[in-house]
This record gives structure tokens, C-alpha cells and sequence, in this order.
């Protein structure tokens, strides 16, 4: 399946207004992807619209959020099933400083029904540290049935390498997203404790804006989904 | 500056670590990025972060620094004390926020 499974809907304060739940689903289709998922910052709240577009297209899809620790690195929790992924929102929100956002500064932060009508805000600011640690993040996500992957981990910004120094040992993600095949290379060169089959590696856009969702140039084998998210598909 | 001596002077509180066996301090370095202190940091030098993660012992490790001070009363998780323990880390805590902290270390005479 080409997959891309970053990327971020119009709740997202950073994202443009053009990441509706039909215009992302649209666009995977048009770029010839099969499975998507939508990671909004710290937030499901747009999953259940995304859910039903994709339905409705035939494209298949994790239900997913980006949550943000407390030492800024960023994670990718990624669900099998709809509830789970919505059963996340009250740990999101008994762990989120509840800072209200700036729309001016920061951006809109829009939930859509599918049919891409505005049904609400978000006033609380997306763009925030949880106050949770990296593991206890990891602990939440896999107790609600998700997987861990670490975002973007040779990002200079929020990622595990530059808020940490390294990928520590022992972490128990489920997987590492890169950006290309010379940054896995990198990330195996650097780690000494992590080889190409210890952990599954995936390549996604962290899209905030429609032209930059992928091209259909990542692959999942079939068996790499059905070993982390069961046969749900 | 001797960590005994630099303890009798701030009142901070010891929350790991042997202070008579580590190296003396010389210099100080704030930072919370790791990846930061990795390229930056210098041997000798006590280090005054918030970071609490279990990484930051590594990386003191890595960086020889004489000491941890934890500021501003950001609390590490036993994990990482034990770590530090282990490595023979000390580590220190202050209640100040990190410029107070680093002023104290100034004042001290490092």
C-alpha cells in the first residue's frame, strides 16, 4: 500500500485552511494513495469527518494525532479504530495546559463535519507541550490501543534526536519516521542499539498543506500492517 | 571549586551522586536541548538545565561536566536519579529559575 500517514487538517493552527476532511481525502485519492492518516497537533477532534470522507472514497485510513511531550519531542499515535483514537481526547485533555490560542498569531483551529462545514473551534492552543513525558506519551498511546511511532526524528525542530540528543535505549516505540532513505541511514549510523529490523521505519509528508501530501513512492507491506494494527483494513 | 564547597555555599539540596567524588567545577552551561549541550558543552563545566529526562545523564556523561544542577524546582524521575547514581552523577537541585541559578553559581565564584 503507498501510504503517507502524517499529516496535518485545518485544526491544526499551522495548517492552511485548505486541509479540509474532502480536500485530503481528494487529493490522497488523485496521488494514488491507498491508506492515509490525518495528525492533527495534540487534538482527534477532526477524525470522526475524516473518517466518513474516507469512507465514502474508498480510501483506507489510521485514525491518528501528533501529541507533543514534555520535552517538545513529537509522536505519532496511530489507531486501528475509530474509538480508540477518540477515547485518546481525555488524556489529551487532562494532560494539555489549557493556554488559550491567538488566532491572529497562530491560526484558525477549525473542525469540520464531511461535508466540510465548519462545526466548531478549538479555543485552547493546539501548539503546546502536554505534560506528560516522552514514555509516559508512549504508555498512553499503546494503552488506548495505538501505536507510537517517534515523528520526524532527524527534524531540527521537535524531534527525538534534537530535543534528547538520541533515540534512547530501551524507548519502547512501536516506530521511527524519517524523511528519506539516507536520514535512516543516518539514524542507523548514529545508533548503535537500533538495526533495520528492530523497529519499522516509515516516510511520511507531515503535510500542512494539500501540494505536499505524498507522492505514491512509500510502500507498506501488507504483513507490516496486519503486525501493527491487526486486520482492521 | 570543589562540589562540597560549592554546596556549602548555595544550600542546594543533593539529589544523587557522591559531591565529594566529583570533579571540580569549572564553568558553568545552560541548556535544555540536548543535541545543544552535546556540541557545546565542555568538560569540567556545571550543568544547569530543567531537562529531566533520562538522556540528560548520558549526556553529562558524554560532556564530563563536574556536576547536574536541576533548576528552577523541575523534578526529575527516580529513573534518572538511580541512572546518575549509578554513573556517579551527582546531581543538584535548585528552586531558582535558571538565571537566578547560574547568578548563584557566579556569586559562588565559578
Amino acid at each position: 500500500m503507498f501510504y503517507d500517514l502524517h499529516m496535518h487538517s485545518c485544526l491544526s493552527p499551522c495548517a492552511e485552511d485548505e486541509m479540509t476532511p474532502n480536500n485530503i481525502c481528494g487529493m490522497a485519492l488523485v496521488k494514488g494513495l491507498e491508506l492515509i492518516a490525518v495528525t492533527d497537533h495534540n487534538s482527534v477532534k477532526q477524525l470522526p469527518a475524516v473518517a466518513k470522507v474516507a469512507a465514502g472514497m474508498g480510501l483506507k485510513m489510521l485514525y491518528g494525532c501528533e501529541l507533543e511531550t514534555a520535552e517538545e519531542v513529537h509522536v505519532l499515535g496511530l489507531f486501528a479504530k475509530l474509538d480508540d483514537a477518540m477515547s485518546m481526547q481525555d488524556w489529551i485533555d487532562s494532560v494539555m495546559p489549557a493556554i488559550p490560542n491567538d488566532v491572529d498569531y497562530f491560526g484558525k483551529q477549525e473542525i469540520m463535519d464531511e461535508n466540510d462545514r465548519l462545526t466548531g473551534t478549538e479555543p485552547r492552543l493546539l501548539l503546546v507541550s502536554l505534560e506528560a513525558s516522552l514514555e509516559e506519551t508512549i504508555d498512553a498511546i499503546h494503552s488506548h490501543g495505538g501505536r507510537a511511532v517517534l515523528a520526524h526524528v532527524l527534524d531540527r525542530v521537535n524531534s527525538v534526536t534534537r530535543q534528547l540528543g538520541f533515540i534512547p535505549p530501551g524507548l519502547d516505540y512501536d516506530g521511527l519516521e524519517v524523511k528519506s532513505l539516507e536520514q535512516k541511514s543516518r539514524v542507523l549510523e548514529t545508533h548503535s542499539w537500533i538495526t533495520e529490523d528492530s523497529t519499522e521505519w516509515f516516510i511520511d509528508s507531515d503535510a500542512h498543506r494539500l501540494g505536499d501530501i505524498s507522492e505514491p513512492e512509500n510502500y507498506m507491506r501488507d504483513s507490516v500492517f496486519r503486525k501493527l494494527w491487526g486486520d482492521s483494513l | 571549586m570543589k562540589i562540597t564547597e560549592l554546596i556549602e555555599k548555595t544550600g542546594w539540596k543533593v539529589l544523587a551522586g557522591d559531591p565529594a567524588a566529583s570533579p571540580d567545577a569549572e564553568g558553568v552551561y545552560c541548556g535544555d536541548l540536548l543535541s545543544w549541550v552535546m556540541g557545546n558543552g565542555e568538560p569540567g563545566q556545571v550543568w544547569i538545565t530543567v531537562q529531566v529526562h533520562l538522556n540528560v545523564v548520558a549526556v553529562a556523561m558524554l560532556r564530563e561536566f563536574s556536576c547536574l544542577v536541576i533548576a528552577d524546582g523541575a523534578e526529575p524521575a527516580p529513573q534518572m536519579l538511580e541512572k546518575a547514581a549509578d554513573e556517579g552523577l551527582t546531581v543538584l537541585a535548585s528552586d531558582m529559575p535558571v538565571y537566578e541559578t547560574a547568578v548563584m553559581l557566579r556569586e559562588a565564584g565559578i
